[in-house]
């Protein structure tokens, strides 16, 4: 489903994020991206959505060669492709209903079925009964739900959730590792990157560990040792 | 309608630029306005004058029907008159009667041989009065010639000075209004960058982003241009019998409300062009979409 093919990725003030990555995901794999901060994660997922485009090398979705889909496309791409952010970048002026709606309201969905799938995919996370609550009413771990909720309410086939347990005690973060793991069961992809060694090592699924740029190790029910 | 209700509630959300976008365009189609009535108006006195007759000579007493009659075929083969009308002193008593009806001590001191005969001549065009004018001065036995030539050309400098007045002062006003549209839906973007980009990466089309700005700039455009067609029909009502009286025998009123409709649909459209094409330098100008 996605391959990496010799990607590197450098920025104009000479950074390299990433130095030929080689990597193949398959349909429902579940796959943690681990390694420090700095280590490339970000902009390995970045990549996935062109949001950045490699120096070098070719990212490839199912046939397509991500780099080379053109702007007036790049929509079709980003519909299959669902993303929580580390940053959530939620909407703090709506609420979380409006939030999850957003990703029906740009597939130009009528308002019927944007409160059916919204609320059936705030059920999913469970927190159907803040649908409306602005973010700033929420918990950390609501606001992560919300996120994820979002990301998975048009069904995409892939979901790409950057430290979506970053500020979040290891309680709440396990819930939702659980919860993306529920949603992978269903049939989407997960490429989830963390640092959090606890979560890594607590699931047990294929763990892509990156260090300065290269894939330092890439093991099926993998575990993640901090340096 | 659905976008329409979204870009209303935006609008809401932060009322006062929108309000400086929307009086902008209101007084830029108010000044429009009132220079498009001003130059329909001069041109409607104009046409008023030019179609009444425009030279009027008087004959000596001495002149005889053959002289006058001579003198109407030079008139005539000029080419330049629509046409010519001999008034003989007997029906200029009757004009002279009609006109002083009310005053019977000027009516009993005049009879028709106070009066001179005459010839009123409708010329086709306003700047042919002069050659005309020339023509029957220089003929001996004419007495003097009356002319509006002045009026005319007083008018047609008034009108002209109108148009190049208003075409300088709407264009100023219209650069502002552009200028005032790209800044604020510019400022609508910056305010909106988060929401833009996260829709952006949940899929949106470039279009779909841009939708509402466009809407913003056409409705700021359709509003002002509405307000100030509304505020010209108000005052031209409201100030209709001065303006009559001013006018004295050139009928304008009562104004056909289909001018006010015509109106409003060419300012209506060209507003929201305005509109339109400023916030298309604004999106192009400001929305980076990664």
């Amino acid at each position: 489903m996605l391959e990496f093919i010799a990607v590197s990725k450098q920025f104009p003030d000479g950074q390299v994020a990433l130095d030929d990555i080689n990597l193949k995901i398959e349909g429902s794999d579940f796959v943690f991206i681990t390694g420090p901060s700095g280590a490339g994660k970000s902009t390995l997922l970045k990549l996935i959505t062109k949001e950045l485009v490699p120096t070098s090398g070719q990212v490839m979705f199912n046939e397509d060669d991500i780099a080379k889909i053109p702007a007036n496309k790049l929509h079709i791409l980003r519909r299959r492709v669902g993303t929580v952010f580390q940053d959530f970048k939620l909407l703090l002026n709506r609420t979380v209903f409006e939030n999850v709606a957003l990703s029906l309201e740009v597939l130009k969905r009528s308002d019927s079925e944007i409160e059916k799938e919204v609320s059936e995919a705030l059920e999913k996370v469970g927190i159907l009964e803040k649908a409306d609550y602005f973010p700033a009413q929420l918990s950390g771990g609501e606001v992560q739900r919300t996120a994820i909720a979002r990301a998975i309410v048009s069904n995409p086939e892939v979901l790409l959730a950057d430290e979506p347990t970053g500020d979040l005690d290891t309680k709440t973060a396990e819930q939702v590792v659980e919860l993306l793991e529920k949603i992978n069961k269903e049939g989407t992809t997960v490429l989830m990157a963390t640092h959090n060694s606890t979560i890594v090592n607590k699931f047990k699924k294929r763990v892509v560990h990156l260090k300065k740029g290269k894939i330092e190790k890439d093991q099926k029910e993998g575990k993640y040792e901090p340096d | 309608m659905n976008q329409i209700k979204k870009t209303v509630k935006l609008l809401r959300r932060s009322p006062y630029q929108a309000l400086a976008a929307a009086l902008a365009m209101s007084l830029t189609f108010f000044v429009s306005s009132i220079f498009i009535i001003l130059i329909i108006g001069g041109q409607i006195v104009l046409n008023y004058i030019e179609q009444r007759p425009e030279v009027i000579v008087f004959f000596a007493d001495e002149a005889n029907q053959t002289e006058i009659d001579d003198l109407t075929s030079k008139v005539r083969s000029t080419g330049l008159t629509k046409e010519i009308k001999f008034v003989s002193k007997e029906e200029a008593l009757a004009i002279y009667r009609e006109r002083n009806k009310d005053d019977p001590l000027l009516l009993e001191s005049v009879t028709a041989d106070f009066l001179p005969r005459s010839i009123d001549i409708s010329v086709n065009r306003a700047s042919d009065i002069k050659q005309i004018t020339e023509l029957a001065q220089g003929s001996e036995h004419v007495d003097k010639v009356i002319t509006p030539e002045n009026l005319v050309e007083q008018l047609v400098k008034w009108t002209k000075t109108i148009r190049l007045g208003g075409l300088v002062f709407v264009s100023t006003l219209l650069s502002i209004s552009f200028l005032i549209i790209i800044m604020v839906i510019g400022m609508r973007i910056a305010i909106r960058r988060e929401e833009v980009s996260i829709m952006s990466l949940v899929g949106a089309t470039k279009w779909y982003i841009a939708r509402p700005f466009f809407i913003e700039g056409s409705l700021y455009g359709i509003l002002g241009a509405s307000v100030s067609v509304l505020l010209i029909y108000v005052l031209l009502l409201f100030y209709s019998p001065q303006i009559q009286n001013f006018l004295g025998d050139i009928r304008v009123f009562p104004i056909n409300p289909l001018f006010f409709l015509y109106l409003w649909a060419a300012e209506a459209l060209t507003a929201a062009l305005i509109g339109i094409i400023g916030a298309a330098i604004a999106l192009y100008r400001y929305l980076k979409i990664k």
